[in-house]
This record gives C-alpha cells, structure tokens and sequence, in this order.
C-alpha cells in the first residue's frame, strides 16, 4: 500500500457526516430516518430515547441521528449536539395548533453554540395529509427569514410518500459537502 | 457453524423420505400418529406435527395446508375452527394415510388438537394485525370513549379537565393529546393498556406510581405502546409459540385468543417495569438499550420447549 492509497483511504474515512434530526413528537422524525433507510414504515412507535442508522449515499458516509421529541426528552438533546455537520428540524405540517411551541424550540436550537456551523434543513412534512401547509406558509410561521446565523432551506415533503424527500437531503449533503470537503 | 446446520438440514431433508418409508414400514403407523403418539403434548408435539404437515409432498396434504393457511388469514368466528379447520384437516389425513379411526381412536383427537393450535395460532396473529392496523380515530365515539376509560381506571380520583390537556402526560402520553402516540400500533396499543388498567387495576397503577419515581421513572403509557410494539414482533416472528402452545393445555379452549394475547402483554409489562429498575438507567435516553436487552433475556427463555410465561401477580391485592 502507497502513501498515496493511505492518504486517500484517511480522506474517505473523512467523508463521513453527522445529521441530527429533532422536531416535536409526532412530527415525522422515524418515519423520515425509516424511509430514508428503506425500512417498513408502518410499524413505527413513539420513540424514547434515541436511533442511530448509517447509510452510504452519494459517496458519503452518513450518521443519521434521530432523537425522541417529546417535552421531556428535549432536555437531553443537548447531548446530541457535539460536531453536528446538518440540523434537520421536523415539523408536522397539519398540526397547526402547536407550530407556535415548533418556532419556539426551534429558536432556542439556534442560539446554541454547539450547533453554529450546522446547515439547517427544514421538513415541512405530512404534505400528503388534508390541511396541511404549505412550505411556504412554514416559512412564514417559523419566521424562517429572520435566520442569518445558519444556511438554511425549507422544503414541504411527505416521509409516507416518500415526496420530495430524496432531494431535500441531496440539498442539505450538498451544503454541508461544499463547507466541509472543499478541498476536494 | 450456520454451515454445518445447514449441511446436517439438507441431508436429513435428502434421506428424508428414506427414514420416513423405513419406520412407517416397521411400526405401521405414518409419522403424524408417531408423533401424536410420541411426542410430549404442548410446544413439542405441534412443532413437529406443524413440520410435518409443511414438508409432506403429498398433493392433497399440500393443497390441505394451503387452504389452512389462506383461511386463517382471514377473519374467522370461533365456532369456524372447529368445522373448517380441525374436522377438514382430520378428515384429510385420515383419508389421505389411510388411518382407519376404529383401531386408532386416540389419533383424531390428539392430531386435531395440534392443528387447532398450529393454525389457532395463526388466526390470532391475523386478529392481532386487524387491531394493530385499525388507527386511532379522534372521531370515533367508541375509540374515545376506550381513551377515557384508561384514564378512569389508572387515575380514579382525578377528573379530566379536558380532551386535550397536559394531565395525560401524568399517565405517560407525550404531549396534551394521546390521540397521536398509538401511531403503528393503531388500537392494539389502546385495547392493551386497556386491559391491563381493567384486569390488573392494583398491577397497573402500581407500576404507574413505579413510572413517576424521581430517577427511574419512565413515560408509562408510550412505554406500553412500546411494549405492544415487542409482545406484537414475538406473535408474528413465531417466537410467542411455545408459550401460546403450552398455555393451551391448561385452559379449556384449543386455540388461543385475543385476551391470552392482553396477558401475554401483561406478563411483559410487569417484568419490563421490574427489568428497568433493576438496569439503574440515567434516564430515559436508556430506553432501546434496557428494551433490547430485556427483549433478548424474554426471547431466550421463549424458545425453551416448556416455556409458560406467568404474571406473578402479588401486587394485585395489596
């Protein structure tokens, strides 16, 4: 074995990334991690504690961290932030009393300093559901625009479907791939 | 290893037919009476009549076994068993090995034990996933009225404020409206917890007041959904057989049923309570780890031949 092929074997390792995925329970989060992984998605139930996955996609290695959401849970994810490379917050679409407890959450994730370098993607998700909003609509209730301190996008996808989703995450692995691997 | 089983399988696969022909030929009697008669009743005996019959390559014990497993597929009534399950597969056999019933009498009814076990068994996974499959549905009068019910019989004294308040989290939901957290478990979930709160009053709050402790305590009723979610996985991977199986030679029934099923998931709960206390866990984030260990220690011992799960129910009168 080369220099070479030892330098290239270290870079690949290297090409490894961490995604967090958090939300209000119920919002999606397991069901998007399954779907994502090709798993059966209708045996899903609430989920305490934590789920780990890693998948190869587009060449990158990725930890898929998905942890429960509800309110007691949410003082342990704290614990999930250290070298996050992409934040995917979660949000049920159709459950329009609770978007205002959504942004809230959302807010104080931003301010944490673990999370600075993150890309934020944001699943306006259970777009197949009767009353559901719109990403746009999401945007404008999370104040979305006001973020300045994070590349962020909102994308309306459905995980029972599988709508959208593929390109949502190719969007957020580009972003963090052109921040982090740019020496490539 | 998994080499040499599967070797050792195929071969015995491959002189099957010859050890089949050799015995039948010195004891006169085919392999399902050598069983019935041979075979320890229980797990044992209809593990090996189940094998039997799936592997035989006569074409109408193939076509018997097909129709067997497409109607238990379906939603069946009780008293269906006995006539389109138990009388068709004896008749069959006996006509088919050419067993006459006058000098074997004690055949029929030891062999029609064993399939109204196997595909008893069979028909409960397909009740158990009609259930499971059946969403909860804040529009139903019934489903809500079931909701309320668990509340009633885990906080007697407490009234409810409201449909959507944050008083179900003390019991254990996530959030102000439990409507959301049945999810794939749908109303097997519900009618589990259910049945525990209603035959296990003393049991269930116990544990409660076990779930509210300040370090080890635990979100009670998503735990039980969660518990649902693995009586569920061992019904239908087979792995709840030995105990489905024996527990038939106690009761009066030949088949196993929709409430053995609640107290399969009972027995779990109980000891799952027990299992997490003993783990000493941080805190929740613990959960899938303390949950997959306690799932291989109940998968051990469920695969044992004599194995009966049993609610030590001590709790209950105090």
């Amino acid at each position: 074995m080369g220099f070479l092929t030892v330098l290239k074997k270290m870079r690949q390792k290297e090409k490894e990334m961490r995604i967090l995925l958090l939300g209000l329970d119920n919002a999606g989060k397991t069901t998007i991690l399954k779907r994502f992984n090709g798993e059966p998605i209708d045996t899903i139930s609430p989920t305490l504690g934590f789920n780990i996955k890693t998948l190869e996609h587009k060449g990158y290695t990725l930890n898929l961290w998905d942890v429960g959401g509800q309110k007691s849970l949410r003082s342990y994810w704290r614990n999930y932030f250290e070298s996050t490379d992409g934040l995917v917050w979660v949000v049920d679409s159709a459950d329009r009393m609770r978007l205002d407890a959504c942004r809230e959450e959302l807010n104080i994730l931003l301010l944490e300093e673990r999370l600075a370098g993150a890309t934020l993607l944001v699943l306006a998700n259970k777009q197949d559901l009767p009353g559901a909003l719109s990403a746009q609509e999401i945007k404008d209730i999370l104040e979305l625009d006001k973020i300045t301190t994070h590349h962020w996008s909102v994308v309306g996808v459905s995980a029972v479907t599988g709508d959208k989703l593929l390109n949502a995450v190719d969007w957020l692995i580009g972003d963090i791939a052109k921040r982090i691997f740019t020496l490539d | 290893m998994i080499f040499l089983k599967n070797f050792f399988n195929s071969l015995y696969l491959f002189f099957r037919p010859l050890i089949k022909w050799f015995l039948h030929r010195f004891t006169n009697l085919c392999e399902l009476q050598r069983l019935c008669y041979g075979a320890h009743s229980g797990y044992k005996r209809c593990k090996l009549v189940e094998r039997s019959l799936n592997l035989s390559k006569k074409s109408q014990i193939k076509h018997l076994v097909y129709c067997l497993n497409d109607l238990t597929s379906h939603p069946m009534s009780d008293s269906q068993i006995q006539s389109e399950i138990v009388d068709r597969a004896i008749n069959t056999v006996l006509l088919v090995k050419k067993i006459n019933p006058k000098y074997h009498p004690g055949f029929p009814p030891s062999f029609g034990r064993c399939v109204e076990a196997i595909y008893g068994y069979r028909r409960l996974v397909t009740i158990i996933e009609d259930l499971r499959l059946e969403q909860y549905d804040p529009n139903s009068e019934v489903h809500e009225r079931k909701l309320m019910a668990l509340w009633h019989n885990l906080m007697p004294d407490v009234k409810l404020e409201g449909r959507i308040t944050k008083q179900w989290q003390e019991i254990g939901f996530q959030g102000d409206d439990p409507g959301t957290d049945f999810r794939g478990m749908g109303m097997l979930g519900l009618e589990n917890l259910l049945y525990f709160s209603r035959e296990y009053p003393g049991t269930a709050r116990h544990l409660l007041c076990h779930s509210q402790h300040p370090k080890y305590g635990y979100t009670f009723a998503v735990v039980g959904i969660n518990i649902t979610h693995m009586a569920w996985r061992l019904l239908k991977e087979g792995h709840a057989k030995a105990h489905f199986y024996n527990l038939l030679r106690t009761g009066t029934r030949g088949y196993p049923t929709l409430e053995q099923f609640h107290q399969f998931y009972c027995y779990l709960f109980y000891e799952f309570d027990s299992f997490w206390i003993n783990a000493k866990p941080d805190n929740l984030m613990q959960f899938n780890n303390v949950q997959d260990k306690f799932e291989r220690t109940i998968r051990k011992v469920s695969d044992r031949e004599n194995c009966l799960f049993k609610m030590n129910l001590s709790v209950e009168n105090v």
